[in-house]
Order: structure tokens, then sequence, then C-alpha cells
């Protein structure tokens, strides 16, 4: 499994502003890997481009065995005609309600089964959302500052279970702290402005929790400071 | 609500009212123009109750051709928010008829169909139906992008559950535009009375008219305030209780 893009120069319809210049990057195997960069660099429209909700041509993009790949973003919301659980559960395949009732408990959801999506807090409506994203058939998810306001202990968890539920599956995490980056995330690509040479650059993070294969341990400290040096 | 609708009302009818007299007693004006407090009270008393006849009359077709709009301009409105030939047909044609006065229509009905109800329930239900109509329509095609997102991405968005989660998203909008649709239905169904009809409050103001009767012209704009306001605080009530219901825990 890999999703990776060569030389590609996109610039938005009607805008003389070139977001990437050539930029090439690659997600090589399932894990769970980060896209990493300043605000406003093009993370959110290189996740979309991947993800095929902005049509590029072809040849810049390579999907190897991959055929599904899921965008979900921080801003999402689930209707609110009934409780989020009845919510999940309606777009849940039969195949999977097992899988949902662990989710739900392993990302603390339960007491919160039975409220409307507007009465949860920032933090529960990012992780019922994700819930149900998890719950999809996919073979790359990536999660555009999906665990926004979630607490920190919490967040450690979900992307925890992750990694240990779906070992096979290729996650792309977007977001912008840098220590929970360096420390969960495998491969690291930083994006950076259209006119840095190259545009995107990998790193290899400490992989705390281990996802296969394993990458080489380096102090936090030096990922770090080659994350800051490279955005 | 509907205490505080019938005050509004009181208090602008009075205002008319003395407005009226002031411009009658400044110029010095004759009761055959503007007929004295005396005489509206001689006239209300003779023609109040057959008025209130008239004008529940007047609802009861305006309450029709309400009800009629609405399921209409869904209908229409659902067809005309997809992203299909057929939607963008609806949305344009909707867009050329509405510009056109659909009251200089109406003597074309009267013609064809006589002056029964049918014709003043078309009446009613054209004048009400386009205004209700765009409006519909926009809302139905303006997508919900972080609610739809997820359902588009995974396949699982069908044309129902697009007009549900847009009604649903937009359920205050709506029913405002559905009590703004009802006082158009009261003026198309008047309208239709007073060009060709053989009934209604509006039957009753162009009689009026011919006999050149301010005070029973007043009399009947009285009736019709106090109708509407009761008819738009019932839709209100209705449509608050929709919208309680539906955002409860």
């Amino acid at each position: 499994m890999r999703i990776a893009c060569k030389n590609l120069t996109y610039q938005y319809p009607r805008t003389d502003a070139c977001i990437f210049n050539n930029l090439s990057c690659e997600f090589p195997r399932p894990g769970f890997h980060a896209l990493f960069g300043q605000s406003g660099v093009g993370k959110t429209t290189l996740a979309r481009i991947l993800s095929g909700m902005i049509p590029v041509s072809g040849e810049f993009i390579d999907h190897t065995d991959v055929q599904t790949v899921l965008y979900t973003h921080n801003t999402e919301r689930l209707p609110g005609w009934s409780g989020v659980g009845s919510m999940i559960e309606s777009v849940t395949p039969v195949d999977f309600r097992k899988k949902m009732r662990k989710l739900i408990d392993a990302f603390g959801l339960t007491p919160v089964l039975e409220s409307r999506f507007d009465h949860l807090s920032l933090g529960q409506k990012n992780r019922v959302n994700l819930t149900r994203y998890l719950l999809q058939e996919f073979d790359m998810l990536i999660m555009d500052e999906s665990l926004a306001n979630v607490d920190e202990s919490m967040r450690g968890k979900i992307i925890g279970t992750i990694k240990q539920w779906f070992p096979e599956k290729c996650f792309v995490y977007i977001s912008h702290n840098m220590v929970e980056v360096s420390r969960f995330c495998d491969h690291i690509v930083v994006v950076r402005g259209a006119h840095r040479v190259p545009q995107a650059v990998a790193i290899t993070g400490m992989n705390d929790f281990g996802s296969a294969p394993a990458a080489p341990l380096k102090g936090m400290e030096q990922i770090m400071l080659e994350l800051a040096h490279a955005s | 609500m509907l205490r505080n609708r019938m005050i509004q009302f009181f208090l602008i009818y009075l205002a008319g009212i003395l407005f009226l007299l002031s411009v009658k007693y400044a110029l010095n004006l004759s009761d055959y123009v503007i007929p004295a407090p005396m005489e509206i009270g001689l006239t209300a008393k003779a023609v109040g109750i057959r008025y209130v006849d008239d004008v529940l009359n007047t609802v009861v077709i305006a309450v029709l051709g309400h009800i009629i709009s609405i399921i209409l301009a869904f209908s229409v409105g659902i067809l005309g928010g997809q992203k299909s030939w057929a939607g963008a047909l609806v949305k344009t044609t909707a867009y050329n008829i509405q510009a056109y006065p659909i009251v200089a229509v109406a003597p074309l009905i009267f013609i064809l169909l006589g002056d029964g109800l049918l014709s003043r329930l078309i009446i009613s239900v054209m004048i009400c139906y386009f205004p209700l109509l765009l409006s519909v329509m926009g809302v139905l095609s303006e997508p919900i992008e972080s609610i739809e997102h997820f359902y588009r991405v995974t396949r699982k968005l069908t044309w129902k559950l697009q007009v549900k989660i847009r009604i649903f998203e937009n359920i205050s909008t709506l029913s405002t535009v559905i009590v703004g649709s009802a006082t158009m239905a009261m003026v198309g169904t008047i309208v239709a009375e007073f060009v060709a009809s053989n009934a209604g409050i509006g039957y009753s103001i162009r009689i009026a008219l011919y006999q050149s009767d301010m005070a029973k012209i007043l009399i009947a704009l009285f009736w019709i305030g106090i109708c509407t306001s009761g008819y738009l605080t019932g839709i209100e009530l209705i449509g608050n209780s929709v919208h309680k219901r539906l955002k409860a825990v």
C-alpha cells in the first residue's frame, strides 16, 4: 500500500498564487503518518487532492493498492434529529457492529450516546465524528485536526487504539502539535512554502506505540528539532 | 404571542383611523369622503357580523391555498434543489415565472373558470406559491457541507437524506418563510375576490368601493387584520412546537 504525489503543481482556479510547485511526497506503507507544516502552506489542499476531492491530472498522484481514501476534518457535524449513538449505528455496516461497540467504549463515548450532536463538547464531537469514519470501508483515512479539543491523555489513547486495531490501514494525521506528531507518527511529511526546494521533506517519527514496520528510534528532541528546522 | 400581535394590529389600526380623521378635520373634508367616527360605529353595527362571516370565508380559502402552495413548493423545490438537468430546468423556469406579476393573470382564470371557489383558490395558490417556491428552492439547493461531506464520501448520501438534512438545518428559516407566505395567501385570496368573485371579504370591499363607502372598507380592514393575526399566530405556534420537538434532547 502506497500513496504518493510526484512533481505536483497546483494553484486554485482564478488565482495567481501557486500553492504547490513540483511537490513530491509519499506515504509508503500502512501505519500512522503525519502531514505537518505551518498554517497556510496547503496541508488541507494536499489532503483534499490525495482524497480525490480536488481533481488533478492522474499522473501526479499514484495510488498503489489504495482503493478508498477518506478525508475527515474537525468541523464536521452529525445531523441533529436523533442521538449520536443511533446516528453512528445508522451508518455502520452490519459487519462492523461489534467493532463499533468496542470503539465507542475505547473513545469514552458511552455516556453521550443518547445526546444530540449539538449538545456535546468540542472534544466529544471530534471523537464521535472520528468513530463513524473508522467504521467505514477505507484503505486510507486523512484526519485533518480530527483530535483538536480532545484532552491529551484521551488523544494518546485514541491514537494508540487506532494503531493497534487498524494496523493494515494507512492514516495521515494533520496536526500543528509538534510533540504529538513526533511521538506518535511513523512517517512525517513536512510541507513548506511553494518557494522552498524541495517543498516537502520526510522525517521519521518516534512511533512510540510501535506499529509495524518499526521506525528507527530517535530521541524525541531530535525529531522535534528536525521538524522545526524543516518547517 | 397572539396578544402581542393583536396589540400591534390595534395600535396600527388606531393610528390609521386617527390619521384619516386628522386629515378629514384638517382639510375640512365631507363625511362622503372620510366618514365621521359616529358613522363608522353605525356601519360596524350594521355590517360587522356579516363581514366576520365574509372574512372567515376568505380565511378558509387562504388556508387551503396556503396548504396547497406549501405542498407544491416543497415538491417542486426538492426537484429544483437537485444538481441535475431537471433541477436546473425547474430552477430557471421558477425564477423566470416569478418575475412576472402573477396577479395580472387573474382575469384569464376568471374568464376560463368563472367566479367560483376554484378560481379564488387557484389565484390564492399562484400568488402565495412562487415566493414560497423560491425560498424553499434556495434552502434546498444550498449544501450543508459540514454534515453532507461524510455521507458524500462514503456514498451514503441519497436525495431523501440530503433533503432531510437541509430542511432540518434550515427549519427556522423555513418556518419564517411559511409564516410570511400565509400573508401572501390571504392577499391572493382577497385580490381574487376583489377582481371577480361573488363571496369573501374581497367581494364585500369591491361592493363598498362601488358605493364609495369608506366606513365599510375600514370595518372590513379591521376584521381582515384580526383574522390574519389569528392565522399567523396559529402557524407560528405550530412552527415553534415542531422546532422544539426536533431540537429536544
